[in-house]
This record gives C-alpha cells, sequence and structure tokens, in this order.
C-alpha cells in the first residue's frame, strides 16, 4: 500500500503513454488484445514469473495509478520494437541502466512520504538502486519480512552479518527485531540513516526509560548510547562495546578505585570485573532521580 | 541471477524460518503461461520438539525447556479486484511465546487501516539461585546472611499493540496516523553495593536486587503528507510517553546491615516528548532537487521524587525535577548533477539540545574535597554538521568521488565534575573513491577516509572549593584528540556463468591524543574485517552458497592505580601504571544448500558457526607487575536442515531439524555470590537438536 501514494500525478500521463505505445504497436502485437498487452500477459508468454508482480500492490487494477492499469511499459519503456524481434532491447533494460537511472524510474512514483531523503543518503550516493534490495517480480519482496530482511541488507553489510548472532543481542534473527526498526534505508536526517533525528531518539522508540533526563546524568547517555553500546551484537553483557572496567577507564579519572587493575578476585573494588563490573555499586548507570547524597547517590548508586 | 539471491539467506535466518514455519515458505509457484496469481495465502500446522533445555536457545523464542512447541503460522490475503481493497490476517509464532498477529485493510490509493499485535519475551539466559523474594515487585525482601534459594527464571516481555491507518484526499494530499502502546513488564538483573567486608564466599557487600519492570509507552505519530512530482512536504506530530506503573522506588527490606541505607532505590521516572516536524524535498530542476527538515522537541520529567527521600533533600528543591530538554534541529541538503558525469552534493545539520532544567542545590554540606557541588548537571548539547561531496564519471564505468565532512559538538560543562571535559570538539574528515559502476563481471569500489578531530582547551577539573585541581589526566574517548584513517576495499566479481565472489575488507585504525602532561587514556583503536561471499549454481536444482567473515577489533588504553585526588599516580609498587589491549576475535563460516532433486521434494541445508575470542591483555608500564585476564571464548554453531514434499499443488508436508550449540568459558558470574547468596549460573555446553513436522496448505 505504501509503494502507490504518489503516484496520482504519474498515473494519468502513464496511461496516456500506455494508449499511444498500443496504439503504435505492429499489427502483429495488435493481434493480442490491449488488455493481454496491459495486463502484462502477451510479455509473460516469454518473461514467465516476471508477472509474479501483477500479485502484489502493483497488479491492483482498480488503483489506476498501479502499473498493472498500464502495463509492462510503465516501467520498463515501449515494447514496440521488443515485439517486433526479442533481440530488440526494451527501452528501460534494468540490467543495462545505472542505479541513477533505475531509481529515478521507481521515484517517478515512489518520491514522498519516508522516500523525501532518498537523494543524498548513503545509499544513494553508494550506487544502491531500489532493485538493489526490493524483488518487484516476485510473489512477495524478502526485505519487507523482518524474518529475511537481513539477508538483504547482509549482501552489502558484512560488517554486521556476524555481529547478530553474538551471545548479547537484539532478537534480529528471531524476526522481532529488523533492521528497518532502527534505519530507514531510503534515507534520514540522522546518522547513520536512523529512523529517527538522532541515535539516542532512534533507542528511546524501545528503550524510553533511559530518556529521563534525571537529577544525575551521565553524560555519554544523554549524548550518544552507541558510545558506550553496539546495538548490532556483542560479547559483552547489555551490548556494551568492552567489559567493565575497561569501558568505564575509557573516560574517568583514575582517583579513588577507578583506575583499579582488572581482576576476578579481591572483593569490594577490587571485584570491577566479575558479575555487573562497575555496576555492582553504580547501579543505575544511565542516570537516577534520586534527589539525595547519603551514599554518593550522585554516582548512580541509588 | 534470480536463483543466486533467493540464496543469500543466512543459515540462521532460514534456521528460525524452518523451525517456525513461516508463511513464506509457502509462496506460490512460478505462474506459467499467461496465468495471473492475485492471491498468496498460506497456513502452516505442525508440533517442534526440543531435545533438552537450553536458555539460549530459547532466550527470545521461549523455546528455553526440552518437550513440545505448536507451530502455527498462516498468512490469509485477499485482493477485491473490483474495488482494489486488500484485506490479510498475518500471525508467525501463534503458537510460542513471542507470537506477531497482525490485521490490515485498505483500498489501495484511497484508505487503510492495521491492527497489529507482537509479543517480545526475553528469557535472562543466566539461571538465577536466590532466595531473595518479591522479584518483580518495588518491594524486596533480601536475606541478611547467604542463604540456600531456589531457582528463579528471570525474564521480560513486551506486549506491542500497534494501531494505525492513513487516507487519501483532493489528489495530492494524505493523512496517516500511528499508535502504538507497549506494556513491558517482569524483571531484570540488577543489584547495590557498597565497600565493606562481606560475608565468606561473597566479594563483598553486593546484594541481588532485580529492578522490577512494569512500564507502558505509548508512541504516536501523525502526519500530513503532499506529494508531487516536484514537491514532498510531510509534516506532523511525534509523542511519545514513558510511564512507570511501579512506584518511583525499589524498596528493600532486610538485606546486610552495611547496605541498609542504600533504599529505596530510585527507579526510572515517567518522561514524555512532543516533536512537531516539517519535512520536505523539491526537484528544482530535472538535474537538481534540494530536500529540509525543520523539527522541535519538548521533553520534560516531572515525574514525583522518591518517596520517602532519605534523608530529605535541600529545601527549596521540590518534589520533582522539573527537567526540560528542547531541541530544535534543522537540516537542508541539495543534489545537483550539472553535467551529465559531474554529480555535487551538499548537505547542512544544526541539532540544538538545550537542556533547560533548573539548576538547584539538592544536597548541601559537601566537602569541600569533594566533586561535586550538590548540583543537578543538565546536559546540553550543540552538534553543527556540514558535508559536501562531488562525484565524477571516468571512462569504462569508472567513478572518482572526494568528499569533506566536518562536525562540530558543543556540550555545557558542570562546574564542578568528576571526568575531563572540554566545550566543543571539531572533527574534520575527508573521503576519496573510485568505483567502478558498470560491468558485466566486476564491479568495486575502494575508499579511503581520513579524518582528524581536535576540540577547544581542556578544562581544568577543579574540587567543590572551586581552587583545588581535582584530577586532569584523562582524555575520555569520545572527546579525545583522534585521527582515524579507514580504508575500504569491495567487489563483485561474476568469473564465470553459475558462480559469483564477493569481496569486502575493511581496516580502520585510531590514535588518541592525551592531555597535556599525561599519557593515560585512551591510546588505539583499530578493526579489521574481511569477508568474502561464494555462490555456485551447480544445476538447475541445486545451488551452493558460502562465506567467510573475519573481524577483529582492538582497543589499548592506559591508567594507574590509587591516583590522588589531584591526580598524581603513585606509580609504584602494587599501584602501578597499566594498559590493557582489549581483542575481539572472530571467525565466522556460512553454508547454504538448495536442492530440488524431485518435482516434488524440494531441500535445503545452512550451516553457520563462529568462533569468538575477547582478549584482556593487561600489562603494567611502571610498578609491580600484573596478570592478565584469561581469554574468553564463545562458539556458535547452528545446523538447520529441512525437506518439503509437495503432496499436492497446493498442499505438502515440511521437516526441520535444528542443531544449535552454544560454547563459553566466560567466566563473569562464575565464580561470583552475591553477599545475600544469590549466584547466576549458565550451562557452559549448550546443546539442542530440535525437530519439526508441519503441514501446509496455499490457496
Amino acid at each position: 500500500m505504501k509503494q502507490y501514494m504518489e503516484m496520482s500525478v504519474a498515473a494519468p500521463r502513464a496511461a496516456l503513454l500506455a494508449l499511444l505505445v498500443i496504439l503504435c504497436l505492429p499489427a502483429g502485437v495488435l493481434a493480442q488484445t490491449p488488455e493481454e498487452i496491459s495486463s502484462g500477459k502477451f510479455c509473460a508468454n516469454c518473461h514467465t514469473s516476471a508477472h509474479l508482480i501483477w500479485a502484489g500492490k502493483h497488479g491492483t487494477k482498480a488503483d489506476s495509478r498501479a502499473p498493472v492499469s498500464v502495463g509492462c511499459m510503465m516501467c520498463h519503456g515501449d515494447p514496440a520494437e521488443h515485439v517486433k524481434s526479442p533481440a530488440n532491447p526494451m527501452p528501460r533494460r534494468f540490467s543495462k541502466m545505472t542505479s541513477a537511472e533505475k531509481n529515478e524510474v521507481c521515484l517517478t512514483c515512489h518520491q514522498g512520504r519516508t522516500r523525501i531523503h532518498w537523494q543524498g543518503s548513503k545509499h544513494e550516493r553508494n550506487d544502491v538502486s531500489c532493485s538493489s534490495c526490493h524483488q518487484l517480480h516476485a510473489a512477495s519482496d524478502p526485505v519487507r519480512d523482518k524474518l529475511t530482511q537481513t539477508d538483504v541488507c547482509f549482501a552489502c553489510h558484512k560488517e554486521i552479518r556476524p555481529l547478530i548472532n553474538r551471545p548479547s543481542r537484539h532478537p534480529i534473527r528471531e524476526g522481532m527485531v529488523s533492521c528497518s526498526d532502527c534505519h530507514n534505508a531510503h534515507g534520514s536526517v540522522g546518522p547513520s540513516m536512523v529512523i529517527r533525528d538522532n541515535v539516542n531518539d532512534t533507542c528511546y522508540t524501545c528503550h524510553m526509560e533511559k530518556r529521563g533526563p534525571f537529577i544525575r546524568t551521565h553524560q555519554p547517555v544523554q549524548e550518544d548510547c552507541s558510545i558506550c553500546h553496539n546495538p548490532h551484537g556483542t560479547t559483552n553483557p547489555n551490548l556494551l562495546k568492552i567489559r567493565q572496567p575497561f569501558l568505564c577507564q575509557s573516560c574517568h579519572e583514575p582517583t579513588s578505585h577507578r583506575g583499579n587493575i582488572a581482576s576476578l578476585t579481591g572483593s569490594s573494588t577490587g571485584a570491577n570485573t566479575l558479575a555487573r563490573g562497575c555496576l555492582n555499586c553504580h547501579t543505575s548507570i544511565h542516570g537516577t532521580n534520586n534527589p539525595t547524597d547519603l551514599n554518593n547517590e550522585r554516582t548512580f548508586r541509588r | 541471477m534470480r536463483t543466486r539471491a533467493a540464496l543469500r539467506t543466512t543459515g540462521i535466518a532460514v534456521a528460525v524460518l524452518a523451525a517456525f514455519g513461516s508463511a513464506r515458505a509457502a509462496q506460490p509457484e512460478p505462474l506459467a503461461g499467461s496465468e495471473l496469481n492475485t492471491e498468496a495465502s498460506s497456513v502452516s500446522l505442525g508440533v517442534g520438539l526440543s531435545s533438552k533445555d537450553s536458555r539460549r536457545f530459547g532466550e527470545y523464542n521461549g523455546i528455553t525447556e526440552r518437550g513440545a512447541y505448536g507451530l502455527i503460522d498462516f498468512n490469509l490475503v485477499k485482493r477485491d479486484d473490483e474495488t482494489g481493497t486488500w484485506t490479510q490476517l498475518f500471525g508467525r509464532n501463534v503458537a510460542l511465546d513471542n507470537p506477531q498477529l497482525r490485521f490490515e485493510q485498505s483500498r489501495q490509493g484511497d484508505w487503510g487501516y492495521y491492527i497489529d499485535f507482537a509479543r517480545i519475551p526475553r528469557f535472562e539466559p543466566y539461571t538465577v539461585t536466590t532466595g531473595v523474594t518479591g522479584i518483580g515487585t518495588p518491594n524486596l525482601t533480601v536475606p541478611a546472611a547467604p542463604t540456600v534459594g531456589g531457582p528463579f527464571s528471570i525474564k521480560t516481555t513486551r506486549d506491542r499493540v500497534d494501531l494505525g491507518g492513513e487516507k487519501f484526499f483532493l489528489g495530492n494530499w494524505d493523512v496517516q496516523v500511528n499508535f502504538r502502546n507497549e506494556q513491558k513488564t517482569g524483571a531484570r538483573v540488577f543489584g547495590r553495593g557498597s565497600t565493606g567486608t562481606g560475608p565468606t564466599g561473597s566479594f563483598g557487600l553486593f546484594e541481588f536486587t532485580p529492578e522490577p519492570i512494569d512500564s507502558v509507552t505509548h508512541q504516536i505519530d501523525a502526519k500530513l503528507n503532499y506529494t508531487t512530482s516536484a514537491l514532498q512536504l510531510s509534516g506532523g506530530y511525534y509523542g511519545s510517553f514513558y510511564n512507570n506503573n511501579q512506584s518511583n522506588g525499589l524498596n528493600i527490606i532486610g538485606g546486610n546491615p552495611g547496605l541498609a541505607s542504600f533504599t529505596p532505590i530510585a527507579l526510572p521516572p515517567d518522561n514524555q516528548a512532543h516533536q512537531l516536524y516539517l519535512t520536505g524535498g523539491y526537484n528544482f530542476a530535472q538535474t537538481t532537487r534540494g530536500n529540509f527538515k525543520l523539527a522541535y522537541t519538548k521533553a520534560t520529567q516531572t515525574d514525583a521524587f522518591i518517596s520517602p527521600v532519605n534523608p530529605p533533600q535541600a529545601p527549596g528543591t521540590g518534589d520533582n525535577l522539573m527537567g526540560r530538554v528542547d531541541t530544535t534541529l534543522a537540516q537542508a541538503g541539495v543534489v545537483s548533477t550539472p553535467m551529465p558525469k559531474l554529480t555535487l552534493r551538499a548537505d547542512l545539520r544544526y541539532e540544538n539540545r538545550d537542556d533547560k532544567t533548573p539548576v538547584r542545590v539538592f544536597f548541601t554540606g559537601t566537602s569541600p574535597t569533594s566533586t561535586s557541588n550538590g548540583e543537578n548537571e543538565p546536559r546540553s548539547i550543540r552538534t553543527s554538521t556540514a558535508k559536501v561531496e562531488a562525484a565524477y564519471a571516468l571512462p569504462d564505468g569508472y567513478r572518482l568521488t572526494g568528499g569533506i565532512g566536518w562536525e562540530q559538538k558543543w556540550r555545557n560543562v558542570s562546574a564542578v565534575r568528576i571526568v575531563s571535559a572540554r566545550d566543543t570538539t571539531d572533527e574534520m574528515s575527508y573521503r576519496l573513491e573510485l568505483r567502478r559502476m558498470m560491468s558485466e563481471t566486476l564491479t568495486g569500489a575502494v575508499m579511503v577516509v581520513h579524518s582528524d578531530r581536535t576540540g577547544s582547551p581542556w578544562l581544568t577539573t577543579v574540587l567543590n572549593d572551586g581552587v583545588t585541581p581535582g584530577s586532569n589526566l584523562i582524555a575520555p574517548i569520545s572527546l579525545a584528540d583522534r585521527t582515524r584513517d579507514k580504508v575500504r576495499f569491495t567487489a563483485n566479481w561474476n568469473p564465470t556463468d553459475p558462480l559469483t565472489l564477493t569481496f569486502f575488507v575493511e581496516a580502520a585504525k585510531d590514535d588518541y591524543s592525551q592531555r597535556d602532561g599525561s599519557d593515560l587514556g585512551p591510546q588505539k583503536g583499530s578493526a579489521t574485517n574481511f569477508s568474502i561471499d561464494a555462490g555456485y549454481v551447480l544445476t538447475d536444482r541445486w545451488q551452493v552458497t558460502g562465506w567467510y567473515t573475519k573481524y577483529d577489533t582492538s582497543a589499548e588504553q592506559k591508567t594507574c592505580v590509587g591516583a590522588s585526588s589531584s591526580g598524581v599516580c603513585p606509580a609504584a609498587g602494587a599501584s602501578p601504571i597499566w594498559s590493557a589491549t582489549i581483542k575481539n576475535l572472530s571467525d565466522n563460516i556460512g553454508l547454504g544448500l538448495r536442492g530440488k532433486p524431485v518435482e516434488k521434494v524440494q531441500l535445503g541445508a545452512d550451516l553457520s558457526y563462529s568462533s569468538i575470542r575477547d582478549q584482556f591483555q593487561q600489562s603494567a608500564l611502571v610498578g609491580n607487575p600484573i596478570a592478565s585476564l584469561p581469554d574468553v571464548t564463545t562458539k556458535l554453531t547452528r545446523l538447520n536442515v529441512y525437506g518439503k514434499y509437495a503432496l499436492e499443488k497446493n498442499s505438502g508436508v515440511r521437516l526441520d531439524y535444528i542443531y544449535d550449540r552454544y560454547q563459553t568459558d566466560d567466566w563473569t558470574w562464575s565464580t561470583w555470590m552475591y553477599a545475600d547468596g544469590t549466584t547466576l549460573s549458565q550451562n557452559p555446553n549448550q546443546k539442542v537438536n530440535f525437530f519439526a513436522a508441519s503441514y501446509y496448505v496455499k490457496f
């Protein structure tokens, strides 16, 4: 449904084109009915599986904007020469087109809504085309299914692929969380194309309890969750990039116990690597709304 | 190529798919002749058997125990061709602990609505053995001495309901409304602790006090869209609300007397944010497009403080924080192709997170040598970025791209603090890329990125007396001067028709500078990734895929033991200056096989394997030698084999087998005991055999 909302402008123009195309077709082609041509049945004689596309939203006849109302030529161009001889390629032969040329076809109808920022996005700059991710001539599109979406993304994002199975992870492989829950592959104004305007606001869509603001705020928590966490998966608890105390020591001064050597023995502040590490005491590390300081609560202890 | 693309499914995804018999497995067969297919409905019913208990295997699907599990999936789709009305009822994992259900109806291009339900469980992978009672409530009772308790299954559950709709009108306009209600319940691992000696067998005064979770979040996004071929606009309201159903404090009864004053513990407060936004794009010409976004967000937190406050906070500080953060965002970008071979891009972005929470002194009598003056610490952050890029098409399908980026972050700094700070950081980055875009057999790119982060002078940290210097030794990793270099090479190669190869190589290196007069803090970082993917079409009926990824990261840092409050390291004996190099080294493999030996039979198999080693290399630079921590090795194996046999054209049976193994020598909890006797443990070698049989029908 989403794919079609911007088609109202393009559709009448395309319908006119289709009419002209049909009127110009050679006699052999006109042995087929206009309905058979525009519906793709004629094309299906050779491209047997291509018109599975009509099983989806592109094939909804009652929607005047849908390609089925015009036929294959709406995206692929005037078929006149091609139907004379298969050796003559279609005007828009996607396998020979640049990504920009391919995308221009799709954006004719699909520019609005969440795709407003496609131009200039990292994907656009890196020659990703709509058909790099979307399977149009198929009964279903794997990238639109949470369970199979990662397979599409990992075709390029090899650096993420091994992370989603790490012991500390989001439920991605179960299909409960998908790449598009956090990223808008069509472009956004946030870093790494996150769905909201910045990293933290994206994380808050599921972890709103971390937003605060609190009386005691932890600066990196307020600035960017990814300073401490890798949301794609880690071997450390809670998606932490590295274990405690090392993570904490990458910012904190070595006064008091903060420079202690990581150890599996000892007690009190010596046990800074076991269990929850530094959080054994500094339990509310994302911030606390406790207004007192009886026990150094200001350091996220209560 | 289509057949190869279908093989990109990784082992894990296919394994899950196989286990839960998704509707995707029952897609319609390719059409023959001019037959048109407009429906893709399917129902799958089956049963699965798990051979053993495994909390890792069932962490997010609930298959944590040995036994039988129902497997029910369906996807009922109907399209009324007369009206263009779609009706869909979708269900996945309906009989498991992580069901997904969705009903939607739409008249394409006119209106639509949906309701969606999903349950996301998380079973704590560790088995908790505890004598603590009241878990999951805000009132815990903790044994005063180590107590042999019983096993307790810690888990959380998210129940999520989404409602939404859309309506198109006046040709170019449409309105969308999406609402989400999510209830999260359960408990998570949490604790309290302090310095002091704990009972024998424990590691000090640490007690297990699981955090109760019972909250509801609401999100509503209502937007009005305007779309023409030249201009697209989208404006609306986004509101998000967090409501903690628990009292705002976790009350703890009992426990070690040394921790008696550590109650109540403040729980996350209610908070909310309201955003108004307008975003749009405009095609100035066929070769030039601009886009923008403006947004204003007001976030507040006015939840009451814990009660009773122990001890009462300073007079005049009210009963809530009166927290308020206003965020203003402005972005504008332009992409232009002034000549066919040249593309120019520019983007400006400004985000001002203005923390307007009033500053008050919440506790008085703070020691002059303290690193706090009793005030709360609002955090304001202002981020400005600018990017320009030019891409030029060279002969033979090559394209050269050069870009420059700039980012400045300003952060407010409290007068008294415990961590080094500076007002601003500035980062310049330079990118150069050579890409081969069009080729029958080989496409690829080489990219080099260099960036330098600097900033304003480091501020001198002083103690609460306002005069005495505090410790000024560490440049925090997110603020430190940094030089970053990254190289990336990617290539897709089709040396022969049935063979496809993909290469990915990336190496990144960080070098950090330290504060003047100190060589402590972050030193270096690196990440390397080498990946190769291969796909081979053996015959029309058999295809294989494989991939290998070697992914290593490293971080090196220095600190010292026992620095004085003014930042002087003893640097001797048992208080050394020491360094740590933390490495994460992994080898990852995936193999896949798809086949259709005879017309009625489909077979598939997927194997994934990861071997991950965490190293913690500690060494003394000055002072007595120190020991490193043992490495942690984690091995993850999953094999999935499935077979489908078509009884009739639209129905059949499917058999699945999953082997899942989790091996680790992680010591995080292995020796740990809380002062109350609580322990967390896991089977270091978890193996599960999961068998499933299902019947499917398509219509």
